[in-house]
Parts: C-alpha cells; structure tokens; sequence
C-alpha cells in the first residue's frame, strides 16, 4: 500500500512539475501584460510537435535543446502580429483570440501529424528504472524533474538579477512608469511573452517523451495550470511554483484512493484555499515580489 | 546638443484630454537649456496632464512638442526618456515589490556621469536601505529614490512633479536644494509645484496654469515679487512653513547627508 502511495506521490510531483513550466508561462504573459493565454496548451503541443520533427534529425536531446526555442519564435511572431495590438484592451479580445488559436494549433497538429497519438522516442538509458527496488521509477521521471528545477532555478534567477527580469517585475504593477524611465516596454513584453512560450515548448517535449504526442495533450495541462497559478497566489512565481506540485500531488494521490475524485481534487483545493485565503497562498498585492 | 536659441524643450498648443474632457487648452510652454523652469497652479489646474503629455504618457491629441531639437509629440514615452528626460511622476511611483537597489535598476542605462555608485554619494541614506522595500520607505526616502531613478537615465532634462508634496518641511528644503544641484550639473529642470514660494526661490523662469491654459509667463524674480499673486498660488498657507518652528525638526538629520 505505502509503496503505492509513493509510487502515486511521485507520479504527482512529475505531472506537478508540467503544470509548474505551464503555469509559470501563463503567469508571466497574464501579470506582465494582462493576457489570460488560451494558446498555451497549444503551444505546449507545437513544442512536443516541433521536437518530434527534429529529433529524427538530431535526436531527442537535441530536440530538448531546439524545439522549445523554435516555439518561441512562433509565439514571437504571433505576439508581434497579433497579441500586441490587443495589449490594454478589454480582456475579452484576448480570450477570444488565444481560444480561437488555440483551436487553430490542434487542428493545424491535426493537419500535418495526424489525429492519433504518436509516440516519442526517448534515449534508451533514460527509459530504465532508477533501481530495482524503485522499478516503477524511470531515469526520465528524474530527468524530467531535474530539467524542470534548473529551469525554475535559471527563471527565478532572470528575474531577481538581471535588469530584465528586475524590469519584469517592476512593469507587473506599473508599467507606465517603467516606459517613462526609458524602457522600451514593447520589447520587454514581447520578450516576457517569449520566455512564457519557452517555458510551454519545453514543457511540451518533455510530456511528449514521457507519455505520447497528441493534438490535444496542451488541454490536460492547461486547467489544472490555471487553478495552480490561482492557488499559488497571482502574481507570486513562487506560489505559482508550489501550486503546481500541490496539485500534482493531490491528483496523484486521489487516484490511488478515490480514483474518480482525481480531477474533481484540484477544483475542491482552489475552493478550499480561497475561503481560508483569498488571494491564494502567497498572492499578494505588491505582485512577483 | 539642445534647439534653436539653448531651448531644451519647446511646447506649443497643447491641447490633451482625458477620454472626453478637454483638460489643456493649448499650452504652449519653453524649457531653456540649463535653466529651472518652474510651472504653477492651483490643484487640477492641468499641471500633472501637461507633463504627462510631454513625456508622451497622456499625448497630447493636437499641439507640437520639440525636445533637444527633435519633434516628440507622436513619440511613446519610453523615446521621449530614452532621448535623455528624466521624470519623476507625481506621487512618486515607486516599486513598492522592489529593494531600494532592484529601483534604481529599472531606468535605461544611458550613458553619463550618473551610475548608481554615484547615486549612492549623492543618497547616503538610499544606500543604507538598499535591501528595503520600495513600499517600507518614508515619504522622503520614497522621493530621494523617485528623484535617483531619473537621475539614472542621464537626462539632459528633469521634469518633476510635485516633488514635495507630502514631505516634512526641512526635507522639503533639502529636495529643493537636490534640484538646484541639478541645474549646476547642467541640467534643464521643468519643476511642477504646489509649493509656490520654494519654486519661485530656485527657479530661473516662471509659469502659472490655470484652467488648463497658461495665464502668466515670466521671470520667477518678477513673480516672486508680487505678493498677491504668489498667495493666491499658494492657497492656504501652502510653502508659509518656516524651518525652525517646525515640530518635525528632528527628522532633518536623517535627511542632512542624503
């Protein structure tokens, strides 16, 4: 039984840690620039997608390397053509531009891939067991879950020590001020968005490599990345950080006790956090500080 | 390099509004070069809207704004600043989630002799609380900081507004002394104020808003002297504090250095 929990556990935290790169992405799109990014799990998608293209070329690590990058770029070119000329207006234009591209992203991975899942090759040493006793732990889940860390770690350090992130963090609660001490804030919002769709990209490859390719597997991670950001707090990275692998875990475990609560567990803990705390765990009104 | 005849900005016919009311009436207004320009006027007089509109925060929808010789008036702010203006908006705006430090890095990094080490000499106090919150500073700190944070961009212009308003009086005196400093390093300063008196000590020319429309251009001196005019601009005993009866004297140490 205990060995299940763990098992359970384990699995919890590795999901946590997508809905964590998910979630981070969406948070800093939403606090910089207001957008709520319904595209999101698209570009999760594209990235797994991307990566499956070129790692015949130059194999899974090389895709890890790439493909997230390339997803950027996309994103990039859409925030420039598309996102920006909706910056300050009534959300309502955003949702309803990055729902319809998120519908154009799963049928345009429809189109070139195919509707049925495929699946992703990954280096054969990852794919072992760490142990014999830990069989039901593959090498992967722990490299997954060391990328996902050093990435957090590479994020957090951006925005506490480089002036770009400082520049992040101080246009979160007042951009206007930021722009007239000479920053150019379209830049810095395209290059917010940019680090946003990165960090989906990769979060796309990585859940390619662990279960398989499919045109809606951006979905899956997309409400629970949500509810992560809302339980962390908006705002705080942090709480973003640990509402992720909050709620990882608690999927994980109700699947083990009560496997059909396992989706309904997420929506009963944001519930739970906003009545004891109603800006979320660690929200605050001085945000991403 | 500044425009014709040592004019650091130049402004004509502003007219700006805020959604549908029409607040400047085509104000039209000159920073020389090196000089402090200081522009007065009663609360909602449209001070805060003409700065706004010359850093390009609030553009102005009809008029022409000309700074060190380039046509501004379409420009986004972050172009107006990034051509060497400086700005220090009301109430400060400070970074309440940053350090005292994380602020002073926020500013484009123009070059010129100002470097946060620099900033630092200028600011001791700012140094001592550079691991503090932006939100746990006193008025007058949140001021210095404000004051630092355009200093940092290098500008060849200083537009502040209202820099003492809701400060003790001696650390009033103490940013009125910062912003003289400023025109000996040579730069242009167009100060907006509440505190007439103050302004009109330090400043070289003079306007006076009113209703969005200048209705007085001259020597600070010449408008200094008419004591009617400078009370009806000071409204209730705004700058008639005197330092020493000033219950808040003590707190002038902690300003002294900065």
């Amino acid at each position: 039984m205990s060995s299940l929990v763990i098992l359970n556990v384990a699995n919890g935290v590795v999901t946590g840690a997508f809905f964590v790169l998910m979630a981070l992405g969406l948070s800093l799109i939403l606090n910089l620039s207001g957008i709520i990014n319904f595209a999101h799990g698209g570009f999760l998608a594209l990235g797994g997608y991307i990566a499956f293209a070129l790692s015949k070329y130059v194999g899974f690590l090389g895709a890890l390397l790439l493909a997230p990058f390339l997803a950027a770029i996309l994103g990039l070119a859409i925030e420039w053509t598309l996102i920006r000329r909706l910056y300050g207006r009534d959300p309502l234009y955003s949702l309803l531009l990055t729902f319809g591209l998120a519908f154009i992203f799963q049928d345009g991975t429809r189109y070139l891939w195919g509707a049925q899942g495929l699946p992703m090759a990954i280096p054969a040493f990852l794919a072992q067991p760490i142990s014999d006793s830990l069989f039901f732990v593959t090498r992967y889940r722990l490299f997954n879950l060391a990328i996902v860390a050093l990435i957090v770690a590479l994020l957090f350090v951006l925005l506490r020590h480089t002036r770009f992130g400082i520049r992040i963090r101080a246009g979160t609660l007042d951009l206007e001020t930021v722009a007239a001490l000479g920053v150019n804030v379209r830049l810095l919002r395209s290059f917010n968005f940019g680090v946003g769709i990165l960090l989906a990209g990769l979060g796309g490859v990585l859940a390619a490599g662990q279960f398989r390719l499919d045109p809606t597997m951006g979905d899956d991670y997309l409400m629970p990345s949500f509810i992560a950001i809302i339980v962390g707090g908006v705002g705080s990275l942090g709480g973003t950080v640990l509402g992720g692998l909050l709620i990882g875990i608690a999927t994980g475990v109700t699947t083990v006790y009560l496997p059909s609560a396992s989706e309904a567990v997420m929506y009963v803990m944001m519930a739970v956090v906003l009545l004891i705390r109603p800006r979320g765990l660690f929200g605050e009104e001085g945000m991403m500080s | 390099m500044t425009g014709a005849n040592g004019t650091a900005l130049s402004a004509t016919g502003l007219h700006t509004f805020y959604g549908k009311s029409h607040i400047l009436h085509g104000v039209s207004l000159e920073v020389a070069a090196g000089r402090i320009t200081t522009l007065l006027g009663r609360n909602g007089a449209g001070k805060t809207t003409t700065l706004r509109s010359l850093i390009g925060l609030t553009p102005a929808r009809e008029g022409r704004i000309t700074i060190f010789g380039q046509e501004t008036t379409r420009w986004p702010s972050f172009r107006v600043a990034a051509l060497g203006v400086g700005y220090v908006p009301e109430g400060r705006r400070i970074f309440p989630n940053l350090s005292v430090e994380e602020n002073l890095k926020v500013p484009l990094e123009r070059s010129g002799p100002w470097s946060i080490a620099r900033i630092y000499d200028l600011f001791p106090r700012l140094h001592e609380r550079r691991h503090n919150r932006g939100r746990q500073l006193s008025g007058g700190e949140q001021q210095m900081l404000a004051i630092a944070r355009a200093l940092l961009v290098n500008p060849r212009l200083l537009m502040l507004d209202e820099p003492s308003q809701g400060l003790a009086p001696l650390v009033v005196r103490e940013m009125f002394r910062i912003v003289e400093q400023m025109r000996s390093e040579g730069i242009s300063v167009l100060l907006v104020e509440q505190n007439a008196r103050m302004s009109l000590a330090i400043a070289d020319h003079a306007y006076v808003l009113d209703d969005g429309a200048i209705v007085y251009s001259g020597p600070a001196k010449a408008l200094a002297a008419d004591e009617e005019r400078v009370q009806a601009l000071a409204g209730a005993g705004a700058g008639e504090w005197q330092a020493d009866d000033s219950p808040l004297n003590g707190l002038s140490e902690r300003y002294r250095n900065a």
